[in-house]
């Protein structure tokens, strides 16, 4: 017999002694109920309203099995120094979601409950992808070591720049800035997210006058170029035009802003980039929306192992030393998830869940956003090799132009690797060895004396909380 | 012409050689010394200079094979390279010695 009326939530969906299952997708919320709801019904409401649950008991619960498909809030703790905040542990079914899809792990686990009226705010902090539901999705279309191995990179961090200005560039002035750039050393140069295609530079327009400023660089250096071509378009149709447009003139990488241009649109393209051989750079506009607030929204952790689950080769994860913001725990963790393999929990880092990625490829972090030349033993440090650092301000702003800018900062990113490698501290040392390869190179003596007091000293909006479980 | 990792600095003494090498050998990777007349950007495979080191620990075994390519291909670029066998790839590489007449 069906019994109509609203029970509370808790009664079926607070599970405080349920044992995770090895395929079941975990989520931890930062949790701010109103004052005059339980935690453990906000907890129970956050799962009910991402799976299963309404406000009503309704007749067609009798139809199914709802405990097959029911999240469960299983574990609540209250979060030090903060009042009534709570992390909220919630346990998803895997058949709640479809193979392969972002999209819909996206409007299960951030539908409704974000705007629920019981709950004052709230935070996705990280999530926990079983290895079963991983080995669905097919990753980034090329990886770390292929990208390497196609590009002849080792050993090193690679070196780029976004144009400057970013607006406003006509088609042939825009490539010789990049043919400067490449030229002068650096491995890539960027466009802009907000260059598409508008008045002033055509997107076909664009590619074809930077496309001949890569291979010149290519001729005069030995070394392959790249630069990330924006595909970011107002429709599916025109972004594949232009990834196409990119491949017949022999681009090795395109870009997309993947939040923008939405996860569909995103991974339609990362597997074209896996069809077609091509690097995907990804862009992450919008994130900050998402993310920054500690109290509401997305950890960027979280849009980082989207980002690796529907594909991208290259990702910005902020800098640290720059002029984003960044705690430096918190970025050493999300480089972590994107490079790694299998990522223990570590509440230091702000990772709640070990997450094994079962040979998945790796995504590349970016660094990029007013880094300049003394920010580069720091980053060489945190990033390790298998990284982007990217200098735009900081290569075309050099007082010789970008040319002698991108040759500073390639001399001092190759300085301190080799430091490095014979054994020296580059948190210690780093000033040190830098003055040293100013010693041989006139572009970086220049710039080190033009940003010798540009820092970016702010406090993080957002920092772990670390507490220990 | 600058090819790669290493190439925006002076070239490197024999000590500063050596402890490149060294650094290699200590993470464990397989060294390997590679050598073209003609390099090109797009060219993936130089000549192998013998099978890959595998086993070395002493860094002056590589330096003598180093030299020895060297003599024995004095118009070629030599480089050395280090593979991974866990990560399944290359990891290191840069060029050890260029040709007298190099551009």
């Amino acid at each position: 017999m069906f019994e109509a009326g609203v029970r509370e939530y808790q009664e079926t969906y607070w599970v405080p002694d349920y044992q995770p299952t090895d395929t079941d997708i975990l989520a931890v919320f930062r949790l701010i109920p109103q004052p005059e709801v339980a935690p453990q019904e906000a907890a129970a409401a956050v799962a009910a309203e991402s799976s299963t649950g309404t406000w009503t008991e309704v007749w067609t619960d009798r139809l199914t099995t709802l405990s097959r498909y029911q999240a469960r809030a299983y574990h609540l703790e209250p979060v030090p120094g903060r009042d009534n905040q709570y992390l909220a542990y919630v346990a998803y079914p895997l058949d709640l979601f479809e193979e392969g899809s972002v999209t819909s792990m996206m409007a299960s686990i951030t539908g409704n409950v974000f705007g629920f009226k019981a709950i004052r705010a709230l935070r996705l902090e990280d999530l926990r992808i079983p290895v079963a539901y991983v080995k669905t999705f097919p990753g980034p279309p090329n990886g770390i070591q292929l990208e390497r191995d196609k590009l002849n990179k080792y050993g090193r961090p690679l070196v780029g720049a976004t144009l400057k200005p970013k607006l406003g560039l006509s088609a042939k002035n825009y490539g010789r800035a990049c043919f400067e750039l490449l030229s002068g050393g650096l491995d890539f140069t960027k466009d802009d997210e907000n260059i598409t295609s508008q008045p002033f530079m055509r997107w076909g327009d664009r590619f074809l006058f930077v496309m001949e400023a890569v291979r010149k660089a290519e001729q005069e250096t030995g070394e392959r170029k790249g630069h990330y071509l924006n595909v970011t378009a107002p429709d599916c149709e025109q972004m594949l035009e232009r990834a196409e447009f990119a491949k017949e003139l022999g681009s090795p990488i395109i870009m997309h802003d993947y939040l923008v241009g939405g996860l569909a649109a995103h991974t339609t393209l990362s597997n074209w980039c896996r069809r077609n051989g091509m690097l995907l750079h990804v862009h992450r506009a919008l994130h900050a929306v998402y993310d920054r607030q500690k109290d509401h929204g997305i950890h960027f952790r979280v849009l980082a192992k989207w980002l690796r689950l529907a594909g991208g080769d290259h990702l910005h994860t902020g800098t640290v030393v720059g002029k984003l913001e960044g705690d430096r725990a918190t970025t050493a963790g999300v480089i972590s998830l994107l490079r790694d393999d299998a990522v223990p929990a570590d509440r230091n880092r702000g990772i709640y869940f070990d997450q094994e990625w079962a040979s998945m490829p790796a995504v590349m972090p970016v660094a990029s956003g007013g880094i300049h030349v003394w920010h580069i033993p720091a980053l060489v440090e945190l990033f390790g090799d298998d990284s982007i650092l990217q200098f735009g301000g900081g290569s075309a702003g050099h007082p010789a132009g970008s040319r002698a800018g991108a040759a500073a900062n390639r001399v001092a990113v190759e300085a301190c690797v080799q430091a490095r490698n014979e054994g020296q501290d580059l948190r210690t040392e780093g000033p040190e060895i830098l003055k040293r390869a100013a010693s041989h190179s006139p572009e970086l003596a220049a710039a080190l004396e033009t940003w010798r007091e540009i820092r970016f000293d702010f406090e993080a909006v957002d920092t772990p909380d670390q507490a220990t479980p | 012409m600058k090819l790669e990792t290493f190439s925006y600095l002076p070239e490197l003494s024999a000590d500063q050689l050596a402890g490149q090498i060294r650094s290699i050998v200590a993470q464990g990777l397989v060294v390997g010394i590679e050598f073209s007349a003609a390099p090109d950007p797009y060219d993936h495979y130089w000549t192998l200079w013998k099978l890959p080191l595998f086993d070395i620990d002493d860094p002056a075994v590589v330096m003598t094979e180093l030299d020895a390519c060297r003599r024995a291909n004095p118009a070629a670029y030599v480089k050395v390279n280090g593979y991974d066998p866990v990560r399944q790839g290359q990891v290191s590489s840069f060029i050890v010695y260029r040709p007298e007449q190099a551009p």
